[in-house]
């Protein structure tokens, strides 16, 4: 396993966000969460990569234990954090933005190789480098907020609403992108209120009510599912 | 007086950006920084100008020792750290009185004589402050721009928990902004006390300098220090000319006022 979570608590002031979740990511797929508002899918993110310290439990990534750790040495482990609401350097250019994603590389040559990689695949990105981030729209800032994640070569891709305040071309743009990131061998877990684009890119799924998992399983046997084909995808 | 003020103001405004936190010790530290020019050069007979860079690097080194062991654990707790930064500037002032006396001392000029430029005089040391403070600025705004460590610097000022996902220490960033402005500021204590005089309460007048700095050109903008520094300057002389010395300070506490009220982020400051 690449991630392991193992029984999971986390409380905030008191309340508890997080009763004792378990979950992993398979090298090479893509996992997703899915729940409503406050399920605690963005917590588990946190505290994955040591924004919210876990009240108990372990979490493993790639066989070595990282709970307790703190951010900038989990980061380093090789997990990318895109995170929600886009956290970009709004009063630097697009370029500088990705030169800081490229922070903990230390080897100069992968850095011009990632660079040239995401002006290929983000050609936006490529035309308005020299741009603030703040002047691009919602959908080039999560391109770039994704980009800057992947210059520091990640093994696993955390990706918290992707989707959030994007219009239906642009959502539709951003599972594309997913799964290409995956092509490229890098694993993907994905935070999503959008179950129609969550379950059309993930391999597998984790369904989050009230700071417990309560089903998980294949994608595709859980698109089977009523509970889930009712609760998330209206159907 | 502008170069002074932009010094004192550039380091303030970054550890304001980066660490959230006001530097209440912060014009002590530029008092400390013309006091050790003055150990050097007046005591010890060191070049005026290696006594200042030598005053730039050790007070950086103070800003170091001040980070790791004074802000550091007191991040996060509001109360304790005003109060030990206060605490701090109190002891750095008794401090120096016990080793150098009450007395006002004098450093020796940066450059005698003035300029005759169309029959208006300059003063020539005036005139080398104004240029070093702009060196530096410029040197601060290269290392942010274009080095490694700079860019991280400016992303933590700009979104904290985005600069933290990419995998940037928060401590070395934290360090490396105070080493830097106190080092600046020592510069600028050492400009001001070649100018005027030094003596250890020196420090409360710049550090009420570089607030007023910070309000009309804007939290965390290097330009913004700058033109307000210029602003603040030369406002100061213009209005001590035609109105007297006392007008000459009560005047910029206005505009500090007029700007809280109708333009709160200041000239380039954003959010």
């Amino acid at each position: 396993m690449l991630l392991e979570i193992i029984n999971l608590w986390v409380r905030y002031e008191g309340a508890e966000v997080l009763k004792g979740i378990s979950c992993a990511v398979e090298e090479g797929t893509i996992v997703t969460f899915l729940g409503s508002n406050g399920a605690g899918k963005s917590t588990t993110l946190r505290a994955i990569c040591g924004l919210k310290a876990p009240d108990s439990g372990e979490i493993w990534f790639n066989g070595e234990r990282i709970d307790g750790n703190l951010p900038q040495n989990i980061i380093k482990q090789g997990i990318g954090h895109v995170l929600e609401g886009r956290a970009l350097f709004p009063y630097m250019t697009v370029l500088e933005n990705l030169k800081v994603g490229a922070f903990l590389q230390k080897d100069r040559e992968q850095v011009d190789k990632n660079l040239e990689e995401i002006f290929a695949n983000f050609p936006i990105l490529k035309e308005r480098q020299q741009q603030q981030a703040r002047t691009l729209s919602g959908g080039e800032q999560q391109m770039l907020t994704i980009a800057r994640a992947l210059m520091g070569s990640p093994k696993l891709l955390l990706l918290d609403e992707p989707s959030l305040g994007l219009s239906p071309l642009m959502v539709r743009q951003i599972g594309k992108i997913v799964q290409d990131i995956h092509q490229r061998g890098v694993s993907v877990l994905l935070v999503e209120q959008n179950a129609r684009l969550a379950l059309g890119v993930a391999q597998r799924c984790y369904v989050f009510e009230t700071g417990s998992v309560v089903l998980c399983g294949e994608t595709k046997e859980l698109m089977g599912n009523d509970q889930v084909r009712k609760a998330y995808l209206g159907l | 007086m502008g170069g002074t003020y932009i010094l004192v103001g550039l380091g303030l405004t970054l550890i304001l950006s980066i660490m959230s936190i006001l530097q209440f010790a912060h014009g002590e530290i530029y008092m400390l920084g013309a006091f050790t020019v003055y150990f050097l050069c007046v005591m010890h007979g060191v070049n005026l100008y290696l006594a200042v860079f030598i005053s730039m690097l050790s007070t950086a080194v103070i800003g170091l020792i001040l980070e790791r062991v004074l802000l550091r654990p007191l991040k996060g707790l509001f109360l304790s750290y005003v109060c030990a930064t206060t605490g701090l500037s109190l002891m750095l002032q008794t401090g120096v009185v016990l080793a150098f006396s009450k007395s006002t001392k004098q450093l020796p000029s940066l450059w005698s004589g003035a300029f005759n430029v169309f029959g208006i005089m300059l003063s020539r040391e005036r005139f080398v402050a104004i240029v070093i403070a702009l060196i530096l600025t410029l040197a601060l705004y290269l290392f942010l721009k274009q080095t490694k460590y700079g860019l991280a610097m400016t992303a933590s000022a700009q979104n904290r928990e985005g600069a933290l996902m990419q995998g940037i220490n928060p401590n070395i960033m934290s360090a490396m902004v105070v080493a830097i402005g106190s080092g600046l500021a020592a510069v600028g204590g050492a400009l001001g006390g070649s100018i005027f005089n030094l003596d250890p309460y020196m420090g409360g007048l710049a550090f009420m300098k570089g607030i007023t700095l910070i309000v009309i050109g804007g939290l965390g903008s290097l330009p913004g220090a700058v033109v307000g520094g210029l602003i603040l300057g030369i406002s100061e002389s213009l209005f001590s000319l035609f109105f007297g010395s006392q007008m000459g300070v009560v005047i910029p506490l206005l505009l500090v006022i007029a700007f809280l009220i109708f333009k709160q982020k200041g000239l380039f400051g954003h959010d």
